[in-house]
């Protein structure tokens, strides 16, 4: 379908422009030898600084762990509910995880916080890495559920129908026939999973513990006492790891 | 057949009681207590913290958190369509170009927002960049005002808008176009009376992608905002922070969740198209 | 399979060679703490430390309030440690355990929040005032002076509820722990008086847009004020004429923690004159410190910001405990002053 036109890719040049711009700018200041705005020469300086500092360092470690065990639960969680959901309606699932897309964060962080004060009481659990994976979890199957019930409706539900005329159980109709055609709507809920989670910062602030110090927290921190180039250089560095995973993934999908 | 079906669901089911409608039903019972002498929550129960939400000051900030969410929603919309439109009609390409609306958001948020703030303050890249062209003589006071926290908040929620209308346009027929072409349509006409309807659901989908959140913001309006104005959101955190007063804190965010439920729930009709 | 036992057994052994030695967790103020002073302590007595910070009282009370926040020792300002004892957050302080406690100064050895130091041991000291850019002439030297029309646009006061409604009460001559509403409410109309001239409320994020000059006039906490200062001439600071509010932050060991005897230790440490010099000098601060503030070096000594004149230090006010029915109403100003 190539009728796009000459407006709609201008446009579109426009728009991502717009998107990646305030990228562009942290990166390349965050090769300024000075700390402010005006330009002092080159320096590889700051990636120096971000590489050493520890703290950084172990978020960074933190958000990919948290990210990546929370994307992997929810993902499943949700591929199966969307699958469950899809044959057989719940209203009140399906109410639940609608409200818990649109709950504020700060409402589910604080609920969560309230909730791990009160199993406190009960059982000994500290605020943690596991406490903030959890959460991470819980607020992400919705957006998995969300992608991938819309991938299986455009799915010809009579492909299960013959694999279980043929003889397969349930189970196996899934996994054989179902899942290998959603596949593309689960990895784009898991892409959208790890996004939101390593991306998060009001509920994780909320729920981390003394050793869960992710990303988003020490660039706050950072961000807060004023313009630090660290923080562009850490940035920087995100984006092309996670633009070379993606770029790389496509390059596999399409060979 | 019916017990694998509930083992499907099981997990979900686990999931959501105890990671987020328990923590829901705490948070409504502690919207009845009383706020603990320093902070937190202590008895008795009453219903004092609803009536003082219903100042006039506290409905002005529901309104203008309206407001301010409406403008950003429109907005992701009309600059959203066009670019899930070029997407959509991309081929082979698809996913890379819709990764590339992506990409951004795998740096922090904060990041992104502080990358405005550099962009757009007195001695920013915008007005550096003005003053020398010779458009401007002062610096144009582009950060903490509303219309920055309206910027942040666009640029923050396009994706979700993006990616529901993707979803949509994808599945578009062809044909559809095709005939409404070969029935004398100019491009314009198709869009609109054609394209646009058939996305509803993607439209509807991304506006409470993107409503929503807004609705809720604290750390956009907050920092473009230069603190000057207070949404609901920044209401919320207040609460729970400088004025540690639990209850009041819980009545508001209940009360902003049953105004958003309301709003579903005439928005969405439960047919085929439904998010869920 | 092989491959899969195989890691299992090396995790399993990087498991038994895990780090014993008992570990204590601090959380503290950002940039409030020499680069050395915590590996010195690992290293002398042979443990671990973990140090996180926070930015604000408000973010710090938020995670411990549960009492399950893992950690062991934290830094509230004065006017927290009451609502933190009325919490049941804090542990007892065991002054036997503290040798070095005779180095605090006189007046912090009984201080008002805590007379006996049962539960908190004095640490460093911040005060809040007017940073200024020297374009501004005449500079600023009164609360009255950022309510100066040729300001609009270029000065900023601080995002705290406390400090900002203080400065506009120490402007109208009242006491900055004032509990009478109708001074609170003559303090919130000067503030939403001010509001059309105020830039944004910041706290340090004001410091570069001072340096670089796109703010005039800050309302701005002597530490932050002190560390602009060092990377500019062009940036003084100023204690108000009507009075301004000081924040003492003091140690306090939490209840929760499985490690009181190490965490004494820490203080005990902080408490070490030189150490505590250190400190004040990395941190930009005033130090509560008297062994240590003989050890400091003499620019450091004198200076005016963070060392100010006895007749100086005789105009600021510390910071009480808000009582919770004042609380409800500085809370409601605060929001009207926001909304306005």
């Amino acid at each position: 379908m190539k009728r796009r036109g000459l407006a709609l890719t201008i446009y579109a040049l426009a728009a991502y422009l717009f998107l990646h711009l305030p990228l562009l700018i942290l990166a390349a200041f965050s090769f300024n030898q000075s700390r402010f705005t005006v330009w002092q020469g080159f320096s590889m300086h700051w990636y120096h600084a971000a590489l050493e500092d520890s703290q950084l360092m172990e978020a960074s470690w933190n958000s990919l762990i948290i990210a990546t065990v929370a994307t992997v639960a929810s993902t499943i969680i949700g591929t199966l509910c969307a699958y469950g959901l899809w044959k057989r309606s719940s209203p009140v699932l399906a109410g639940s995880l609608y409200l818990s897309l649109v709950t504020p964060e700060i409402v589910t962080g604080i609920s969560l916080l309230a909730f791990y004060q009160w199993i406190f009481r009960f059982l000994r659990v500290q605020l943690g890495m596991h406490t903030v994976i959890l959460a991470h979890t819980a607020f992400s199957i919705a957006y998995v559920v969300v992608i991938v019930i819309a991938r299986l409706r455009t799915m010809d539900g009579q492909l299960e129908e013959a694999a279980l005329d043929l003889g397969a159980n349930e189970w196996q109709a899934f996994r054989h026939v179902t899942l290998p055609v959603i596949l593309p709507g689960v990895i784009a809920a898991a892409l959208l999973a790890f996004t939101v989670s390593f991306d998060d910062y009001v509920i994780t602030s909320l729920v981390a513990g003394v050793n869960s110090e992710t990303l988003p927290m020490v660039i706050y921190a950072i961000a807060r006492r004023g313009v630090n180039p660290v923080v562009n250089a850490i940035s920087a560095l995100i984006v092309v790891g996670f633009g070379s995973l993606i770029l790389l993934s496509e390059r596999l999908r399409t060979t | 057949m019916k017990r694998l079906r509930a083992w499907f669901l099981a997990p979900s089911w686990t999931v959501m009681l105890t990671l987020f409608l328990a923590p829901l039903v705490i948070v409504c019972a502690y919207s009845f207590l009383t706020r603990g002498v320093y902070g937190g929550i202590s008895p008795p129960w009453t219903l004092e913290s609803y009536q003082r939400l219903a100042d006039p000051i506290y409905l002005a900030i529901l309104w203008r958190s309206f407001w301010v969410a409406g403008i950003s929603t429109i907005l992701c919309l009309l600059l959203g369509f066009p670019l899930a439109l070029f997407v959509s009609r991309s081929g082979k390409r698809k996913n890379l170009y819709l990764s590339l609306v992506i990409l951004p958001f795998w740096t922090s948020f904060l990041v992104r927002t502080y990358a405005w703030m550099f962009l757009l303050r007195d001695t920013g890249l915008v007005n550096t960049a003005l003053q020398k062209l010779g458009l401007i003589h002062d610096p144009l006071p582009l950060l903490y005002n509303n219309g920055a926290v309206v910027l942040g908040l666009v640029y923050g929620y396009l994706p979700f808008m993006v990616l529901p209308l993707y979803a949509t346009l994808e599945r578009l027929d062809p044909n559809l176009l095709e005939a409404a072409a070969d029935l004398g349509a100019r491009p314009w006409v198709t869009l609109t009376r054609v394209v646009v309807p058939l996305c509803a659901p993607g439209i509807r989908a991304g506006t409470i992608l993107v409503f929503i959140p807004c609705l809720g913001a604290y750390l956009t309006p907050d920092l473009l905002g230069g603190g000057k104005s207070v949404m609901i959101g920044n209401l919320i955190q207040n609460q729970f922070t400088n004025a540690r007063d639990w209850p009041f804190g819980s009545a508001i965010s209940l009360t902003l969740m049953v105004i958003v439920m309301a709003l579903l729930m005439t928005f969405i009709r439960r047919d085929q198209e439904a998010l869920l | 399979m092989n491959r899969r036992i195989f890691l299992l057994g090396v995790t399993g052994l990087a498991a038994c060679t895990r780090d014993t030695r008992p570990r204590l967790n601090v959380f503290n103020w950002s940039n409030y703490i020499a680069p050395d002073t915590v590996p010195k302590f690992e290293k002398e007595f042979g443990v671990r430390v973990r140090y996180g910070i926070y930015e604000s009282n408000e973010e710090m009370l938020a995670r411990v309030m549960g009492g399950n926040s893992g950690w062991d020792l934290v830094f509230p300002t004065d006017y927290i440690v009451k609502p933190m004892l009325a919490n049941d957050l804090i542990g007892p302080v065991h002054r036997d355990l503290l040798p070095n406690l005779g180095e605090l100064e006189g007046l912090f050895q009984k201080p008002e929040w805590d007379p006996e130091l049962k539960w908190s041991v004095p640490y460093m000291v911040t005060a809040a005032g007017i940073a200024y850019n020297r374009k501004l002439i005449p500079p600023p030297r009164a609360w009255a002076d950022m309510w100066d029309p040729r300001l609009r646009g270029r000065l900023t006061m601080l995002d705290d509820p406390f400090d900002t409604i203080g400065a506009c009460l120490k402007k109208l001559g009242f006491s900055v722990n004032t509990t009478d509403p109708a001074q609170l409410g003559k303090a919130q109309a000067e503030a939403v008086r001010q509001k059309p001239l105020v830039r944004a409320y910041l706290n340090a994020e004001a410091r570069d847009q001072l340096v670089s000059g796109d703010v005039l006039a800050a309302h701005m906490w002597n530490t932050t004020a002190q560390q602009a200062m060092d990377s500019s001439n062009e940036v003084g600071f100023v204690y108000p004429l009507e009075g301004y509010a000081v924040y003492p932050d003091a140690s306090v060991i939490l209840r929760e923690s499985s490690h009181p005897e190490l965490a004494h230790q820490f203080i005990n440490f902080l408490l070490r004159p030189d150490i505590a010099a250190a400190n004040a000098v990395t941190a930009r601060t005033t130090t509560t410190n008297a062994g240590a503030r003989k050890l400091l070096p003499p620019d450091f000594r004198d200076n005016p910001t963070l060392y100010p004149s006895r007749e100086v230090v005789a105009r600021g006010e510390w910071a009480k405990t808000v009582d919770p029915s004042t609380q409800r109403l500085r809370d409601r100003l605060w929001t009207e002053i926001k909304s306005a």
